[in-house]
């Protein structure tokens, strides 16, 4: 009979040792990237090495290791990708937003109130938004308007008043200008990254091109790595991705080529469209990109919606106060018989300011409608009476309503991108557990692993020491 | 589903996460007491908060408006009431004339009523925190004041204020003012308190006419015509008594009105804003269980591997 024979059966026990040391290696491996972020678990391929013919039939030869296989799922690595770009488009638009929640200063604190809207915390200025300075604005006008003309404490604290509203117009200006500042340098910064990003996939790309062209298995771990590098990509931008049969990632964004193979076709550029609305296109091109995820494109949609909304709101509102406010106040009298004082100077929340004059001298507050009679105070009524009155161009809203009306636009898009985050956080988390339980490493596997391969290797050594004294006894027939 | 070795702590981290998050917001509702501080918290609600907070601003603004109103108007009483007595005294003085018949006692009495026109033209000059009262709206300006001959004698007095009053919000598009005016002779509008054409009151040249009739000893002149011209001051007194009263009286309910609304806004912002305190610190030892809990297994799992069992 033919057959693998004594040295046959040795080689085959060698081949044995090296695949359950092959086992025990990845094993290792394994357990060595336990904790590796992007890390999927490896399995040795084995199979039975080819039969030889013999007597009895085909004959099994034993086993080999052909391969290390990396387990990914493609179908969620490619779903991931694409809720990683809505995850941070939605976590940038929240960020932005909180801050220009944060920048309006606006919140409500029952414990500063008293019942009567007098409490003593209130009343030293605990409370800090726009809604409590134009109350108290009208306020003020309401005592002028009451109390008698040579007692100037009234008038003094109207231009007190006044002056914080001017104030915190000048400041919620500035914070939301700041704001949009800020946005645009965390695009930049986020180009950047971009930048790095693509630059590192295209080596990657090549890297991988390299190792697996002939047929030398598959790099998994370089594809970790630039999977790895891919979610971090579309986590500030999305991007189509498809992978060449060499096994290249090539990525457009907006449909414009970033890489193809191991070229960088663009890089991303951003760039000033006018006014310190940054934006951001292909280098050397003149095209904006339409990003649909990722921050870049969570920060120009929260700062190009709410932002410039909330701004022009607040613009808005001090523009027509300061219009409304000196257009009542150019008919009166002070209490000098001078007239023709403006009450605020500036055009907007920006440079909005009190009469510099009528703070030095709140005489000059132009109360009354006739030069003669300063007990008259029919202007100062009617100024007064401005907070209850709809305003035309402020959509037919009192002040005090049309700035409540943008806080709580401001705050409902903040909450329904809270509600988004939440959503998003069950479905990427889901998705993650998903992918977590296909390529994750399991300690307690890797173990068993371990072990098995360890018997293996204990049983193929027998092996070599059974064939060794079966050859000994051969050898020794012969005495 | 396979479950790795990281399965365990991830999920750990989401959920600690997720309890401290809620920890954190119950803990902020049972510190401050309110369900909602900032916008994106109920922007709805928020909105309804600051358009009542801007009314309840606006009443209690409306409150201090109406206590100074009261103030005016107890003051312009005071003055009424002084003045009154004034030309109760000139009215006794003027029948008491009917029954004398000495010259010399007559002129006596001419002396009296001489100090009481100085009195009256005193006392219609009254300021109240540095204002005239009885001025219209020009307070700045002595609203009375006498012309005398060159013995010193009174013998007539004019009216430097105008017959505009300042009116001032006590409710939304409700003005009033608790003001009195000193004198109207235009016949229309509101009626003067010393000199008046609508009632035909001029109580200081009534008084005047009184004394220079008692001087002369025209006892005829004073019974004829001073005795009714005083009747008449008296009567234009009483008007402006029950005006100051119907005005105080409004003032109150006015007052009354705003803090019923004043209360009732304080309760609707409660509703909106205010957590059951009971119910949120239920919840939160409810959280911090299931913290606990989270904590507790997780550390008896993590803890646990197959290491523990081989050699």
């Amino acid at each position: 009979m033919t057959g693998l024979g004594l040295f046959g059966s040795l080689n085959m026990a060698t081949r044995s040792l090296s695949t359950a040391r092959a086992g025990t290696e990845i094993a290792g491996n394994n357990l060595a990237n336990v904790n590796t972020p992007g890390y999927a678990r490896q399995r040795v391929s084995i199979v039975t090495s080819n039969t030889v013919p013999s007597s009895l039939g085909p004959q099994g030869t034993g086993s080999m290791a052909v391969g290390i296989s990396s387990l990914r799922d493609i179908l969620v690595d490619s779903q991931l990708l694409g809720e990683f770009s809505i995850r941070g488009s939605l976590d940038s638009q929240q960020q932005s937003l909180q801050y220009i929640q944060s920048a309006s200063g606006q919140q409500i604190d029952r414990q500063a109130q008293g019942a009567t809207g007098a409490g003593s915390i209130d009343a030293s200025g605990a409370q800090n938004g726009i809604a409590e300075d134009l109350a108290n604005l009208f306020s003020s006008f309401q005592s002028v308007s009451n109390s008698k003309t040579t007692d100037l404490a009234e008038r003094q604290v109207l231009m007190l008043k006044a002056q914080n509203l001017s104030t915190q117009f000048n400041q919620v200006g500035q914070r939301l200008d700041g704001v949009r500042t800020a946005i645009g340098n965390a695009i930049t910064v986020d180009v950047t990254s971009a930048n790095r990003l693509v630059d590192d996939i295209a080596s990657l790309n090549a890297e991988i091109v390299k190792t697996e062209v002939g047929g030398n298995g598959r790099a998994n771990d370089l594809r970790d790595i630039r999977q790895q590098r891919l979610e971090d990509l579309s986590k500030i931008a999305n991007f189509t991705v498809s992978e060449t049969p060499q096994g290249a990632s090539n990525i457009s964004i907006d449909g414009v080529p970033m890489i193809t193979g191991a070229v960088v076709n663009n890089r991303l550029e951003a760039f000033d469209a006018g006014g310190g609305q940054i934006l951001v296109r292909a280098q050397g091109t003149a095209t904006t990109l339409n990003f649909q995820g990722g921050s870049i494109h969570g920060r120009i949609e929260a700062r190009d919606g709410a932002l410039v909304k909330m701004r022009g709101e607040i613009e808005a509102l001090a523009s027509n106060l300061i219009t409304e406010v000196n257009g009542i106040h150019a008919s009166g009298f002070g209490l000098t018989g001078a007239t023709g004082n403006d009450f605020f100077l500036g055009t907007g929340a920006g440079d909005i300011r009190i009469n510099p004059a009528l703070k030095n001298d709140p005489r000059l507050i132009q109360a009354s409608a006739s030069a003669g009679a300063v007990g008259n105070n029919s202007v100062i009524l009617r100024l007064a009476q401005l907070g209850d009155k709809p305003i035309t161009s402020l959509l037919g809203q009192t002040f005090g309503g049309y700035y409540a009306q943008s806080i709580a636009s401001m705050g409902q898009e903040l909450n329904t991108l809270n509600t988004q985050i939440g959503n998003q956080d069950v479905v990427q988390n889901m998705l993650e557990r998903q992918r977590d339980s296909v390529m994750g490493v399991s300690i307690d596997e890797e173990m068993t692993d371990l072990m098995k391969f360890q018997k293996a290797f204990s049983a193929s050594a027998k092996m070599i020491t059974t064939i060794d004294e079966m050859l000994d006894t051969i050898v020794n027939l012969k005495r | 589903m396979r479950v790795t070795s990281n399965t365990f702590p991830n999920r750990l981290i989401e959920q600690i996460t997720r309890l401290t998050n809620r920890t954190n917001q119950y803990q902020t509702q049972a510190a401050t007491g309110q369900r909602i501080a900032l916008p994106e918290d109920d922007p709805a609600a928020m909105r309804r908060v600051l358009d009542m907070q801007g009314q309840t601003k606006k009443i209690a603004q409306y409150t201090r408006n109406i206590e100074r109103h009261q103030e005016l108007a107890q003051a312009s009483y005071a003055s009424m009431s002084a003045s009154k007595k004034i030309v109760d005294r000139a009215g006794e003085i003027a029948t008491l004339a009917g029954g004398i018949n000495s010259p010399e006692q007559l002129k006596t009495l001419a002396v009296e009523v001489d100090q009481l026109v100085a009195r009256a033209v005193q006392v219609a000059n009254t300021k109240n925190r540095n204002d005239y009262l009885f001025g219209g709206t020009k307070s700045d300006t002595v609203p009375f004041v006498a012309n005398k001959d060159a013995q010193g004698k009174t013998i007539s007095v004019s009216y430097q204020g105008n017959t505009e009053l300042a009116e001032s919000e006590v409710a939304e598009q409700v003005t009033l003012s608790a003001q009195t005016l000193g004198a109207n002779t235009t016949g229309s509008g509101n009626r003067g308190l010393y000199v008046d054409s609508q009632s035909g009151a001029d109580i200081f040249s009534h008084l005047i006419a009184l004394r220079d009739n008692l001087q002369s000893g025209n006892a005829a002149q004073i019974q004829s015509v001073d005795r009714g011209n005083i009747q008449k001051d008296e009567e234009n007194f009483l008007f402006h008594y029950g005006t100051n009263g119907v005005t105080q009286s409004r003032l109150e309910t006015s007052m009354s009105v705003a803090k019923q609304r004043l209360e009732s806004l304080d309760q609707l912002v409660s509703r909106e804003t205010d957590v059951d305190l009971a119910a949120v610190i239920v919840k939160l030892t409810e959280t911090q269980n299931a913290y606990k809990a989270a904590l507790q297994s997780g550390g008896t799992i993590l803890n646990q591997s197959l290491l523990d069992y081989i050699r």
